[in-house]
């Protein structure tokens, strides 16, 4: 019992496994709060070589006071999952220059597992969950190479994954069937410099290219049955309605619930699977007419989760491609007609030229998307700026923009035309996964698109991107060109096995892997949870609870009974191998007696058998050495083994 | 090796928890009925670290760090399995213990066997003081362990207390057993150098002076306890086995010493010259009688003699 005195293997132990407990907060935390317990871990390593390099009770103080002014300068909040990761990281990196004994260790120990749960808080990967479990291991091993203070590195290592082997059945039960509740809202703590991407409720001229480079999933789909083709493959988020001529804003002061539209043609019935989003945004296919508890469906068809974005969150939600909205109230009628100021007389001439008051609405969209299609007019991410009057330039000047651009000038001339019309932001498209079987629809897959309210039809989807570059609505974005060369790029015509190299099959295989992950492990609890229990049969408290003892039960016993057995097999190695020896004795006739001792039977053997004598009497007196005598040495069993091996007799009749 | 089934009132007494039970001369196998397992504090730490893992997983809905904080929970539990496993099995036996005088450390020695093959890289062994030994698979350690010997009689072995906190210090199995061994302490020999008290009945003369004229009078085969400087070495090396050399030159310097002329304040002061005196008898090489009320060993010498004496004192006025 050494309390106070630590080994430097033991030492080594511990900086090593918080050394790698850590490092990934590298890329979550501040570089100044990361980098300050990097000096100071790097400090505490060198100091297991110089024991004179630990620094003094004053220099520990000075350095508190930095560490403290570090966080101050570095936080802004007390509580939440930053601040308190940054506070742990900092507390850490001090304590480890202050360990005086075994306690300091095991509470260093204990402040590691709460990094290690810290970690998922940022990432929740395979990878990430694989990676914290090998440092779980090393970190019991480190408590182990505390406990023992002799036991072998190897030792350590191999029974801390023992232990994690044999706990892991009974957490998996636990994780399976301990039931989930959603922390209380006041607990919901404040994270706002999360750096999430995804739709915003304000639809800027670059809001939407520059999603249009990130391969961020946000949304997978697995359908019930067919999937729809990609000209239907709408993906509905915002609904865009006021303007001031730049920027389109989302009316949050209307968040009432909007009167379901009358639905025909076939159904789509389908498992979102969201990833952590900016806003709360559910992106049904067009249109859903039914979604499970937890969602709403606010003015204009919007789908919001009352869930915390950041979290992934599952629906299943039916929609119908075809579908019609019904008349306008006089409110809605006034929104999507509002106009931040007067028609310019080119918009006008440009409204008559196509038609606009004389011909019928449907007519006029007919001859404005035809006009996009016939002029001049290009689809590029990157065009040229546009700080003034906007639509102007764009429709009369540059004739190059994306699909925003696009939207936003179709609904400005609809209004003018005295069309009701809006902007809608969501997805278009999605990749399918063959592996998996379900749509994966990335932040490239971004897309606006305008909607316009027509008598007896309702709100009616145009896609004027689509009528100047139809590519990108038949065969979607092409997710990997686009970003390496950071032009519009289209997916493969054929879209077929033609194209699907090994390369892509493996990243659709590991896409398939994590969907099952994000879908049964990290998203695994409330709905999810009590759906899948309801399918085992559990749909109260207590056959839960019941169910609970018996896995548990059910776990232990078994783990129980192969630790706890008796060691007697392996002990009794001699044993066996005497007895093998006694069978062939007993081939040759001489049968050893119930209770008879091995030297009696040795003595009755040799009188019998006189020309084995010799040998006999090395395997009796072996057997017994190895038996009963403390003396033992280690190669005398495999002795015992070789000398029965070779003893043979003539079998008597 | 153990005792039959315990009922249930003697299954839950406390003082097993602690004393152990009722003393054994045998080997003791230690099993689920000697092994208790408690949480040491650093193991209530850790319930309040998986607390706090959960808490985190419960506040931020995050399933990995339920998974966590399930996980621990779980090593907790197959901690405990591994505990009982860290002494369940070995085998202890009470070894041989040698006579010392009062006031020496009284040495209990105890054989610890670690059947099959798994190791016990951390066994603390106690009486008073902890001592941690490490057992590898099938070995065989036998630990002394040091109790202060104040007063002369039989001291009995307190209770061995075998424990162990392997392997994460998360609990702390311990046995605690009694065996039926017990050392004899001789009374604490007298600080004054008194001459011995030569009796008329033996030639006059001083011992020591004697010591030279010994004559070699035979050899008698060894016993335990004979000096070792009388053995016969080049008997042994002729593989002859081991024979002591006897002396009969000093059989005419018989010392009687009495108990009732002896010197001292109280008994406890009389034994303790007498003892004294048994010590330097044999160290010169003298043949000594021993008379106690009610005790009378005739003259003679060599270290079972010395023993009996030393034993007669011990036990002097003592029960047993």
């Amino acid at each position: 019992m050494m309390v106070g005195a630590l080994d430097r293997r033991g030492l080594s132990f511990l900086l090593g496994s918080l050394l790698l407990i850590t490092l990934p907060h590298g890329w979550h935390i501040p570089w100044p709060l990361f980098g300050f317990f990097a000096v100071m871990l790097v400090w505490r390593f060198m100091a297991v070589r110089y024991p004179g390099w630990l620094p003094k009770r004053w220099q520990l103080f000075l350095l508190t006071l930095l560490g403290v002014a570090l966080l101050l300068s570095q936080q802004r909040g007390v509580f939440g999952r930053d601040a308190g990761t940054g506070l742990i990281v900092v507390a850490l990196g001090l304590k480890l220059l202050e360990i005086r004994g075994r306690r300091d260790v095991l509470l260093v120990v204990y402040l590691a597992f709460i990094v290690a749960a810290s970690q998922f808080l940022y990432e929740q990967s395979i990878l990430m969950a694989g990676y914290i479990l090998l440092v779980c291991i090393l970190l019991l091993a480190t408590l182990i190479v505390q406990t023992a203070e002799r036991v072998e590195t190897r030792a350590a290592l191999k029974t801390a994954t023992a232990i994690v082997l044999q706990a892991l059945p009974l957490a998996l039960v636990l994780f399976v069937l301990f039931p989930r509740l959603e922390a209380p809202r006041w607990m919901w703590l404040a994270d706002d410099n999360k750096a999430l991407s995804g739709l915003s409720d304000t639809l800027e001229p670059g809001s939407i290219s520059d999603l249009s480079l990130s391969d961020e999933l946000v949304f997978r789909v697995r359908f019930e049955g067919d999937v729809p083709p990609p000209l239907l493959r709408y993906w509905r988020g915002a609904v865009y309605s006021r303007t001031d001529g730049v920027r389109w804003t989302v009316d949050s002061s209307r968040d009432t619930s909007a009167r379901p539209p009358e639905f025909s043609g076939d159904a789509y019935r389908y498992t979102l699977l969201m990833e952590p989003q900016k806003q709360n945004w559910v992106f049904g296919l067009e249109m859903p007419e039914s979604f499970g508890a937890g969602l709403r469906s606010i003015h204009g068809f919007q789908l919001r989760s009352d869930k915390r974005p950041a979290d992934r969150a599952e629906y299943k939600i039916v929609s119908r491609p075809f579908y019609n909205t019904g008349p306008l109230s006089p409110a809605d009628y006034r929104e999507n007609l509002q106009l931040p100021l007067a028609a310019s007389d080119r918009q006008l001439a440009l409204i008559k030229a196509l038609g606009g008051g004389n011909a019928s609405p449907e007519q006029f969209i007919q001859n404005l998307l035809n006009h996009f299609r016939r002029e001049a007019f290009f689809y590029t991410l990157a065009p040229p700026l546009m700080p003034e009057n906007p639509i102007d330039t764009f429709l009369f000047e540059t004739r190059s923009g994306f699909c925003s651009h696009y939207a936003a000038a179709f609904v400005y001339l609809l209004r003018i035309a005295k069309i009701p019309a809006r902007v809608i932001g969501g997805y278009q498209g999605g990749e399918f996964n063959k592996v998996g079987g379900f749509l994966e629809v990335r932040q490239a897959d971004a897309h606006a698109w305008a909607e316009a309210w027509l008598e007896n039809k309702g709100w009616v989807r145009f896609d004027p991107t689509a009528a100047v570059a139809p590519e990108r609505v038949e065969r979607g974005v092409n997710v990997d060109l686009q970003i390496a060369s950071g032009a519009v790029n289209f997916g493969p015509l054929t879209g077929d096995s033609a194209a699907l190299n090994w390369f892509k099959r493996g990243r659709q295989l590991w896409q398939s892997v994590d969907y099952n992950w994000q879908r049964w492990v990290i998203n695994y609890s409330g709905a999810n949870q009590m759906q899948f229990l309801r399918t085992l049969g559990i749909d109260g408290i207590s056959p839960l609870v019941k169910w609970l003892l018996g896995s548990l039960l059910a776990v232990t016993l078994p783990l129980a009974w192969w630790l706890l057995k008796k060691p007697a097999k392996t002990a009794d190695k001699p044993l066996l191998v005497y007895r093998r020896f006694c069978g062939k004795l007993a081939d040759a006739g001489v049968v050893i007696g119930q209770g008879e001792g091995a030297k009696d039977f040795a003595g009755r053997a040799q009188k019998q058998l006189p020309e084995l004598a010799g040998r006999i009497e090395q395997i009796s007196a072996l057997f017994i050495r190895l038996r009963y005598q403390a003396d033992a040495k280690a190669g005398d069993l495999q002795r015992l083994k070789n000398l029965v091996d070779a003893f043979s007799v003539k079998k008597r009749r | 090796m153990n005792g039959g089934s315990l009922g249930w009132r003697q299954r839950f007494k406390p003082s097993r928890f602690l004393i152990g039970e009722a003393p054994a001369a045998g080997p003791i196998q230690l099993d689920q009925r000697r092994v208790f397992i408690l949480p040491t504090r650093q193991g209530l730490l850790f319930v309040l670290l998986i607390v706090l893992v959960l808490l985190i997983a419960f506040v931020y809905n995050n399933n990995l760090a339920y998974m966590l904080g399930f996980l621990l929970a779980s090593v907790f539990f197959v901690t405990i399995l591994h505990s009982f496993k860290a002494l369940s099995g070995l085998v202890v036996r009470a070894g041989q213990h040698q006579p010392v005088f009062a006031g020496d450390q009284a040495l209990f020695n105890f054989v610890l066997h670690n059947p099959g093959d798994q190791a016990r890289p951390a066994i603390d062994v106690s009486l008073r003081e902890p001592r941690t030994i490490r057992l590898r698979p099938g070995e065989t350690q036998t630990v002394s362990l040091a109790v202060p010997a104040e007063k002369r009689g039989w001291l009995a072995c307190d209770t061995l207390t075998l424990s162990s906190c392997y392997p994460l210090g998360l609990f702390r199995a311990w046995s605690p057993l009694r065996f039926d061994s017990r050392v004899l302490v001789y009374p604490q020999p007298a600080k004054l150098e008194l001459p011995f008290p030569e009796t008329d009945s033996g030639p006059g003369g001083q011992g020591q002076s004697k010591r030279e004229g010994d004559e070699f009078y035979g050899l008698k085969s060894y016993q335990s306890g004979d000096p070792i400087r009388q053995i016969h070495w080049k008997a042994y090396a002729k593989g002859r086995g081991l024979h002591s050399k006897q002396y009969a030159g000093a059989s005419s310097l018989e010392l009687w010493l009495d108990y009732e002329t002896t010197p001292g304040a109280d008994a406890e002061a009389r034994l303790g010259q007498l003892c004294r005196w048994l010590v330097d008898a044999e160290q010169a090489g003298r043949r000594y009688g021993l008379l106690l009320p009610g005790v009378r060993l005739e003259p003679d010498r060599g270290a079972a003699h010395n023993q009996a004496c030393l034993s007669a004192l011990a036990l002097f006025g003592l029960e047993s």
